[in-house]
């Protein structure tokens, strides 16, 4: 196979800069990690000087993100040598393990690390996601719950217990997730756009209301946000379509889905400005929205 | 219920869908161009959910959207597909119970397919797939035998030889779509590249 570097005629500072950006940016791109990175180390590996380890660290998460135990254990071996009572390499160590599946060595690695030092919240994380893999929902909530006592602030664990709720149905708890995040990100749209989804899910009058509102928010905060928009027209239809509700609230929300329905033929047909390939989806948008509004009336 | 039937672009696309989205779970809807009545024969799929597959909003959105171009198109939705995050684990989720008796409401003969992840391999001898049937309301594993596919080793061939050359980067879901919309779930790209690659396989897909 040719190199990455004779395909793409780069040169190696620029491989390590794409690597860094992609460290940067928390990309899971692994199969491109493992392409640059696995030349970068086999043949530029003296002029890195210090960001060698590094790389070796991220190529190594990458390799076991595809299956290549190999490069997996050649960086691990290199990391191991250089820092050999580090906990970040024997955090290293016990996710390969948990690659081969050994999730029982893996544990006892992370106990380890554990009984040393109580607060490193890595190796606690990897015991939850051990029990994820395992197909343990309950004990990784039960987990993540304990871990959440202790800290509080870390956003990246309040998310995922908030998935973890939403694949358990659990969607009033997978709400109060979302709420906690949506106080500290008052501006992030997505976890806006989730909660409504998340209310909308739980149906009900009043939890279309609210998801409505949110959805609403969520368009506020990126009025391109597709998803939201779609929501925010899907909800004010459903609440005007509702026997329960007033003739003004009905009227109110007829009016919201309407400004909805505008919106999105308005960004369809901008999206399809000059390509012909979305003209299927566009059109069944369009037939959508129509026959959503004749039921409406 | 009779015999189920896979065209190559059906399993194709679902098997690009996985491992497009390798360690989450993703779902779609299988659909069939020719007549109802006799056996199930799955013309094609729509890919379309990689995240939170069990919120209503963007499923509902999905299922109306490809109501409505199926019936543009003369197809009807004749079943569920779903791969879960766990590859060790192809047992139907709620979920996927749940939205197979939707369609299932609509057309009686309803497949709910499972993809086995840890079947996946390229070479693997039958299609990592596990079928079930509805009876009395509750969907039950139904017997390997009954799922067919034409010319199994070609369109095995077919999907490797694409995940090799990256094609599977062209797949575009639902949930891809909402993020660009000028992105088309309809796959009509991809369609055509499976077309050329089976066509002097066999001659029709």
């Amino acid at each position: 196979m040719a190199s990455v570097s004779e395909m793409y005629d780069v040169g190696w500072e620029e491989m390590r800069d794409k690597l860094r950006k992609w460290r940067e940016d928390n990309s899971r791109n692994s199969e491109q990690i493992v392409d640059v990175g696995e030349e970068l180390i086999n043949e530029h590996s003296s002029k890195l000087g210090d960001d060698i380890w590094i790389i070796y660290e991220q190529v190594m998460i990458a390799a076991l993100d595809c299956s290549r135990d190999d490069l997996a254990h050649t960086c691990l071996q290199e990391l191991r040598r250089q820092f050999p009572d580090s906990h970040r390499v024997k955090r290293l160590t016990g996710m390969r393990l948990e690659a081969l599946e050994r999730y029982d060595d893996a544990n006892k690695h992370y106990d380890a690390i554990l009984k040393d030092d109580p607060t490193n919240t890595a190796a606690r994380k990897r015991k939850i996601s051990i029990l994820k893999a395992l197909g343990k929902s309950a004990e990784a909530i039960r987990e993540l719950n304990e871990y959440l006592e202790q800290f509080v602030g870390d956003q990246e664990a309040w998310h995922e217990l908030s998935e973890l709720y939403i694949n358990e149905h659990d969607y009033g708890k997978a709400a109060f997730c979302l709420e906690e995040l949506m106080m500290t990100n008052p501006h992030n749209h997505l976890y806006c756009e989730q909660y409504a989804e998340v209310k909308y899910t739980q149906g009900g009058l009043e939890n279309l209301e609210l998801s409505r509102k949110y959805f609403a928010q969520a368009l506020r905060l990126n009025n391109r946000n597709m998803r939201a928009l779609f929501g925010f027209y899907m909800s004010a239809s459903h609440i005007a379509a509702s026997p329960k509700v007033s003739a003004k609230v009905k009227k109110d929300n007829m009016k919201y889905a309407a400004w909805a329905a505008t919106q999105i033929n308005k960004a369809y047909r901008l999206a399809g400005r000059g390509t012909k390939e979305n003209k299927c989806s566009v059109k069944a948008v369009e037939e959508m929205l129509e026959s959503m509004q004749i039921t409406m009336s | 219920m009779g015999e189920v039937e896979l065209s190559c672009r059906a399993y194709v696309k679902m098997y690009l869908h996985a491992c497009l989205f390798p360690r989450v779970s993703i779902n779609g809807l299988l659909l069939s161009s020719s007549p109802a009545g006799g056996a199930v024969y799955v013309t094609d799929c729509v890919p379309l959910l990689h995240s939170h597959l069990s919120l209503a909003p963007v499923t509902q959105l999905a299922l109306t959207q490809v109501d409505v171009w199926c019936s543009q198109t003369q197809q009807r939705i004749v079943g569920y597909y779903q791969a879960n995050a766990c590859a060790s684990d192809s047992s139907p989720t709620p979920c996927a119970t749940r939205i197979a008796d939707k369609i299932a409401e609509q057309f009686e003969n309803a497949v709910l397919l499972m993809l086995d992840g840890s079947k996946m391999s390229p070479d693997y001898r039958v299609p990592p797939i596990v079928m079930y049937e509805r009876k009395d309301s509750r969907w039950i594993l139904k017997d390997k035998h009954t799922i067919m596919l034409r010319q199994w080793e070609e369109t095995r061939d077919i999907a490797g030889q694409m995940l090799e050359s990256g094609d599977h980067a062209l797949l575009v879901d639902f949930d891809s779509h909402l993020d660009d919309i000028t992105r088309d779930w309809t796959n009509q790209k991809l369609n055509a590249k499976i077309a050329e690659l089976a066509s002097p396989a066999n001659g029709s897909i």
